[in-house]
């Protein structure tokens, strides 16, 4: 039996409810519902962005798939990035958290240096990072020319501008190895003394202690990377401009640029709905692959 | 556990001692050499900042500035209404941190202390949005904060940061789960309502995971470049990351003015990681990981 008070309580429980939460339904609405609804049809049309979009059908695939000179390109210089980035940024993160993961004199300070540059707003390091690669008086020729070394053209260069895209967001490495370290730290001690007891050392240790154990971390970080790398943007618009002749033309800067330069709203549209559909292929990819390899602690029941 | 190591065992692992004491020399030379790469750009940064303009473009290069000019700072920021633009960023910035604190906190306690049908599925569906890549929004939302007014203002710099941040609001639940219900029960008891159990009892209760949050917040808020770039055309409205982007490529004859501006920019950043060092590192993980756990 219910009597009326409670039912009137449970009414305004219910209220309460919706009203704590309202403000997340509806940015809910507004940036994930609506968009994604939307979209669908937009990628169907040809807009710019002021007039009626008008239905053409698959034309916008059509013409991305077999006409866009730069589509292609695009793809293939993102792949390259993604491919590129991910794998440098794990390895770089995890050794030198390794490296700094250790009772070493100023341990602390070597941590602060190492983390201080993900601190710094991205477009002050990328513009930084314009200066640095500048062909006559950017630090990189200058140090190279302590060395002897040719200037290079950095952002110039067909084929080093992307590489030099990498370098600079290597600059950031210390965001992946300040995750590393806490996985490390987070090791049982006890683990290295059986393993030493047992004769084990270096490499033995890392391949059969360290890495089992930080598995979930690193999947955790190359998942975030793949899906990250993929969404890379604002290092070509502001270092390179996707040149020299597309060559760190980035799927999603060609995206920003075919909707805000070119005003072709529908077809950046349907260049966003491919994008996604990669980034979900590589994910799901990913997860299943390392299901065979991800260790976690309450597995073994 | 020390007692169960055997005499060798003990005598091992002083040997072992000494030989890693050379592996660390190498450690530490590797580690000097790294901090020099990641220490030494800013510090190129600030000489540049320093140096007169003659100073930078020189065939030799000059590696420490010959007379400091610290009238670039004045000089630099004049010429491009440096201190308009910080002004920008930094109203934004506090107006939209205060959102984002506002609005996770608010629903998460919504989500995690009462109880109302749906509350599984909004949950569900709130984590899920993380999974969305940011781009795919974009273009349509764009599109309807033009129509109704909003483009070249700060409306969508800002409004969305009151309308709950999925990381944040999944931070918050997770450490409000930490905090026993009979706090809530006792506060209840006491007449205490919705309101003040949330502001009185909880929030100071879980004061480190809010710093982390309005950390992590006002350093989103002051390094947000796409919205900006694509929502504001009046150069009186600009924030700093897109003055400072077209500035290094219109500016590009006086780089101790730039590098003095980028520095002014980098500063704000610079202070709140020295002081809240410990939130920056912990909060950092737990900001990361919130997202598939």
């Amino acid at each position: 039996m219910i009597s009326a008070s409670s039912r009137k309580k449970d009414y305004w429980g219910w209220v309460k409810g919706y009203l704590h939460i309202s403000p997340s339904i509806i940015g809910f609405g507004v940036f994930v519902a609506y968009p994604l609804i939307m979209s669908v049809y937009y990628a169907l049309t040809d807009w710019n962005g002021y007039s009626k979009p008008k239905y053409v059908g698959f034309d916008n695939f059509n013409y991305l798939f077999t006409i866009d000179p730069a589509f292609w390109k695009a793809i293939r210089i993102t792949f390259y990035y993604v491919l590129i980035n991910v794998p440098a940024s794990l390895i770089f993160g995890l050794l030198l958290a390794m490296l700094l993961n250790r009772k070493l004199p100023a341990i602390k300070f070597f941590r602060t240096a190492f983390y201080l540059p993900t601190v710094l707003p991205m477009i002050a390091t990328l513009t930084l990072w314009k200066f640095i690669y500048h062909p006559q008086y950017g630090l990189a020729n200058r140090i190279l020319n302590l060395f002897g070394a040719g200037p290079l053209d950095w952002l110039s260069n067909e084929r080093l501008a992307l590489v030099s895209v990498i370098i600079a967001g290597l600059w950031q490495i210390g965001g992946g190895m300040i995750i590393f370290l806490s996985g490390l730290q987070s090791v049982p001690q006890d683990l290295y003394e059986a393993a030493e007891m047992d004769g084990a050392r270096g490499w033995l240790v890392f391949r059969n202690v360290t890495l089992p154990l930080i598995t979930p971390i690193l999947f955790l970080q190359l998942i975030l990377g793949i899906i990250g790398s993929f969404q890379s943007f604002a290092q070509v618009q502001v270092m390179t401009g996707g040149g020299p002749n597309y060559a760190t033309l980035l799927l999603n800067f060609k995206i920003y640029s075919d909707v805000f330069g070119q005003k072709m709203f529908g077809y950046g549209i349907a260049e966003v709905w491919i994008l996604f559909l990669i980034i979900m292929v590589f994910t799901l990819i990913t997860y299943k692959y390392s299901n065979q390899f991800v260790h976690y602690e309450n597995d073994n029941r | 556990m020390k007692t169960i190591y055997s005499a060798p065992a003990a005598r091992f692992a002083e040997g072992r001692r000494r030989k890693v004491k050379t592996a660390d020399v190498i450690r530490m030379a590797v580690l000097l050499i790294g901090t020099v790469a990641m220490l030494y750009p800013l510090l190129w940064v600030i000489t540049i900042a320093l140096k007169g303009n003659n100073d930078i473009f020189t065939t030799t290069p000059q590696w420490f500035p010959k007379e400091f000019h610290f009238d670039n700072f004045i000089k630099g920021t004049d010429q491009i209404h440096f201190w308009r633009t910080f002004r920008n960023s930094l109203f934004i910035s506090i107006v939209s941190t205060i959102g984002q604190v506002l609005s996770s906190v608010v629903v998460g306690y919504g989500l995690s202390r009462l109880r109302f049908p749906g509350r599984r599925l909004w949950f569900s569906c709130f984590i899920g949005s993380l999974m969305l890549p940011g781009f795919v929004g974009m273009v349509p939302v764009f599109h309807l904060f033009s129509t109704i007014g909003w483009y070249n203002t700060w409306l969508p710099l800002i409004v969305p940061s009151y309308l709950g941040n999925p990381t944040f609001t999944f931070l918050f639940i997770q450490f409000l789960s930490t905090i026993p219900k009979s706090f809530d029960e006792a506060a209840k008891m006491d007449g205490a309502g919705d309101r003040q159990i949330l502001w009185r009892i909880l929030v100071p209760m879980s004061l480190p995971v809010v710093i982390t949050i309005v950390i992590f917040a006002f350093n989103g808020s002051w390094n947000q470049y796409l919205e900006p770039l694509i929502y504001l055309v009046d150069q009186n409205k600009w924030t700093l990351s897109v003055a400072l982007a077209s500035f290094a490529s219109n500016w590009t004859t006086q780089w101790n003015y730039f590098m003095a501006a980028d520095l002014i920019y980098m500063l704000p950043m610079l202070l709140i990681f020295f002081l809240g060092q410990k939130y920056f590192m912990q909060g950092l993980g737990s900001v990361n990981s919130a997202g598939l756990k």
